[in-house]
C-alpha cells in the first residue's frame, strides 16, 4: 500500500532537483552522492522548504499540491523529523526535548507517553541529563524519541548516522533498525552509505545530481542496478566494458580481455542487445574463485568462466584481503594497473599462502556476472 | 544635597530600556530571521544614531514631537505632552539607545542554529510559540547583553534629552545634565558626588552582566 507519494520539482540557483517516488509502508531509503538532493527532498516532505511545483501526498492527505495552492504548514504535517547531527535544543533536558511536540495534550497523557518513550528507547535514568551531557548514541535514541512521540504518521531521517564514530555506527545501525520495526513507523531514511541504505531499508531510491536514476526493492537493487551509473554510485567494484556475442533471454555471451564469458541475463528484464554492441557489467570481488593447486587441475564443466592471472598488490582489511589481479591477457588492464578486484577472507589468504604465491586460476560462476543495460 | 536628577535617571533610563526592549527586539529578530524588502535599508538607519550627532538627532526628534509637529499634533489631540516633560527625556534615551540593543539581540539571534526552529515547527509549534521556546531561550544572554548597555547608554545621555526635554530642574534635569550646571556655577562637590555615583553604578552593572552571561546550561 502506498504510504507516501513524492512528486516535485525545486529549482535552486545552480541546482535542480525534479524527483518523483513512492513509498509504501515500511522503511524507504533515499540514497546518492552528496549533493544529489537527498536532505532537501526531505525539507520539502517536512514542509521547511517549498518545491516550485509537484504534489505530496501522505495517506489520502495532501500536504502540498501547486496546482491547487495547497501548502499545509510544518507544524501541521505531523511528520517526525530526525535532523543530521540530530538538533536536540541545548537549553531543555532529554525529557523535555521528547516531550516538545506533545504540548497541548493533557498533563497526564504527555507525562505517560514520555515515560514510554524514554523507556523503549533504553533512556532511562538519564531523563534530566541535558544534550551536552550525553553521548552520540543517546542523542541520537533522544531525537528519535523526540520525533516518535507525538506519533508521526512518517518518520524522516537524515544521515542519522552522521554524527557518530565508525565503530559505533554499526552498533547503532542495528539499533535503529530495531527500532524502526519495533515501532512499525513507516520512514524515509537519507543516507549517502550503501550498506547504512542497505541495512535499514526494504526498498532503496537511488538519487543523481537531482534526479531518481532507480527505485527497487532492495535485493533486486544490490543484484541489478539499472545501469552503470547506479552500479557506480554503489560504488561496486569491478564495473568492467565488454562487447556482446550473443544474447539469449537465459543467457547473454560476451567478450572481455580476450577471453569469452557467460553471464546470466535478468529473468525479469531480458536485455536482448545484437553481437558486437559494447556492454557494461560487474563482477563481485567476493563471488571470484580461487582454484585450489592441490586438488587436481580445473574441471571446465564444473568451474566456469575460467582464466588466470598475477595477484599485483593486495591489502589486509582485517577481516578480508582485497587482491588486485592482472590476467594473462594481451593488452592494458581494465583498471589501471589491474583487471578484477577478489576479495577473499583472511583464513583463506593464509590457508594458499597468497602472501608468498601469486598465480593463481580464477573461475567466475556465470550467475555472478551481472549485465548493466545501457 | 539634592538627589532628584539621580533618581530621575534612574527612572527615565529604566522605562527607557523598557520602550527599547518592546520595540527592539521584534526589529533586531526581524533582521536577524527574515528576508523583506527594505531590510537593508532598516538594518542601516538603526544605527544612524549611534553616528548622527545627538544634537541634530535631538533636533529632529524635538520637531517631531513638538507641539507643532506632526507627531506632536496627534499626541496632543489624545492630552499627552512629550517635549519638554520626563516622556521626552525617555524618547531621547530610547532613542540613543535602541542601537545597542538592536545590534547585540540581532547577532544573538543570527547565531541561533535555524535547524532548531526547523525541528520545533515539524513538531507543531507556531511561530509565536518557535520563538518564546527556543529563539529566545538560545539568544537570552545576547538580548540581556544589549539591555544593560542600553540602560547604560540611557542613564548618561546628554545631548537628546537637553534638545527634546530641555533641563528643567526638578521636572526634567537628568543627572548628567545636573552635573553640567554643578560645574557651570562652580559647584564642584556636588558635581563630584553625581559622577562618582554614576561611574559607580555603570561598572556595577556591567560587572554583574559579566558574570551573568558567563552562565552555562
Amino acid at each position: 500500500m502506498t504510504v507516501l507519494s513524492v512528486s516535485l520539482t525545486k529549482r535552486l540557483p545552480d541546482f535542480t532537483l525534479d524527483v518523483t517516488w513512492d513509498a509504501a509502508d515500511v522503511v524507504t531509503g533515499l540514497f546518492g552522492p552528496s549533493g544529489s538532493g537527498k536532505t532537501l527532498t526531505l525539507d520539502c516532505l517536512a514542509g521547511l522548504a517549498r518545491p516550485d511545483a509537484g504534489r505530496i501526498v501522505l495517506r489520502d492527505r495532501v500536504l502540498f499540491d501547486a496546482a491547487r495552492g495547497i501548502d499545509v504548514p510544518s507544524r501541521d504535517r505531523r511528520l517526525g523529523y530526525v535532523f543530521q547531527g540530530y538538533a536536540l535544543f541545548p537549553h531543555l533536558t532529554a525529557s523535555d526535548n521528547v516531550a516538545y511536540g506533545l504540548r497541548g495534550r493533557p498533563r497526564d497523557e504527555r507525562r505517560r507517553r514520555v515515560a514510554d518513550v524514554i523507556g523503549r528507547l533504553g533512556l532511562s535514568g538519564l531523563e534530566q541529563r541535558y544534550p551536552a551531557q550525553l553521548s552520540g548514541g543517546e542523542r541520537q535514541r533522544v531525537a528519535l524519541g523526540r520525533a516518535l512521540a507525538p506519533e508521526p504518521t512518517l518518520l524522516l531521517l537524515d544521515e542519522p548516522f552522521s554524527a557518530l564514530d565508525l565503530p559505533r555506527r554499526r552498533a547503532l545501525r542495528d539499533d535503529l533498525a530495531r527500532v524502526l520495526r519495533d515501532w512499525g513507523t513507516a520512514a524515509v531514511v537519507v543516507t549517502h552509505d550503501f550498506t547504512e541504505a542497505y541495512r535499514l531499508a526494504d526498498r532503496i531510491v537511488v538519487y543523481e545530481a537531482g534526479r531518481v536514476v532507480q527505485a527497487a526493492p532492495r535485493a533486486e537493487l544490490l543484484w541489478q542496478p539499472a545501469s552503470e551509473a547506479v552500479a557506480r554510485i554503489m560504488g561496486i567494484p569491478n564495473v568492467l566494458h565488454g562487447t556482446v556475442v550473443k544474447a539469449t533471454p537465459d543467457r547473454i555471451q560476451l567478450r572481455w580481455r580476450d577471453q569469452i564469458l557467460e553471464a546470466v541475463n535478468s529473468p525479469t528484464r531480458s536485455y536482448l542487445p545484437p553481437p558486437e554492441t559494447p556492454i557494461a557489467f560487474f563482477i563481485r570481488p567476493e563471488y571470484v574463485r580461487l582454484i585450489r593447486k592441490d586438488r587436481g587441475p580445473a574441471d571446465p564443466g564444473h568451474h566456469m568462466n575460467l582464466m588466470t592471472g598475477v595477484v599485483v598488490a593486495d591489502e589486509d582489511f582485517g577481516t578480508t584481503w582485497l587482491l588486485r589481479i592482472r590476467l594473462d591477457a594481451p593488452g592494458p588492464p581494465a583498471q589501471g594497473d589491474h583487471d578484477l578486484q577478489v576479495e577473499v577472507p583472511h583464513l583463506v589468504h593464509e590457508i594458499l599462502e597468497i602472501e608468498r604465491d601469486r598465480r593463481w586460476e580464477f573461475s567466475i560462476h556465470r550467475g555472478s556476472i551481472h549485465v548493466l543495460p545501457a | 544635597m539634592d538627589l532628584f536628577p539621580l533618581r530621575l535617571s534612574l527612572e527615565v533610563s529604566l522605562a527607557a530600556t523598557a520602550l527599547t526592549l518592546g520595540l527592539g527586539v521584534p526589529v533586531a529578530w526581524a533582521l536577524g530571521r527574515r528576508a523583506f524588502p527594505g531590510h537593508d535599508l532598516l538594518a542601516a538607519l538603526v544605527v544612524t544614531p549611534l553616528v548622527l550627532p545627538p544634537t541634530v538627532l535631538g533636533y529632529y526628534l524635538l520637531v517631531l514631537v513638538g507641539a507643532r509637529g506632526p507627531v506632536g499634533r496627534v499626541l496632543d489631540a489624545i492630552g499627552i505632552e512629550v517635549a519638554f516633560t520626563w516622556k521626552g527625556a525617555v524618547l531621547a534615551a530610547c532613542v540613543g539607545s535602541i542601537p545597542l540593543l538592536i545590534r547585540a539581540a540581532q547577532a544573538g539571534f543570527e547565531a541561533v542554529d535555524p535547524r532548531l526552529e526547523a525541528a520545533a515547527r515539524t513538531l507543531g509549534r507556531s511561530e509565536w510559540s518557535v520563538f518564546w521556546s527556543v529563539t529566545l531561550p538560545l539568544a537570552w544572554r545576547a538580548v540581556l547583553a544589549g539591555a544593560v548597555l542600553a540602560f547604560c547608554r540611557a542613564f548618561g545621555d546628554f545631548g537628546i534629552t537637553l534638545m527634546v526635554a530641555g533641563s528643567i530642574p526638578g521636572k526634567t534635569q537628568t543627572l548628567p545634565l545636573a552635573i553640567y550646571d554643578h560645574v557651570q556655577a562652580n559647584q564642584m562637590p556636588e558635581a563630584n558626588t553625581l559622577a562618582l555615583l554614576a561611574a559607580g553604578l555603570v561598572v556595577v552593572l556591567l560587572l554583574g552582566l559579566g558574570r551573568v552571561v558567563r552562565l552555562r546550561y
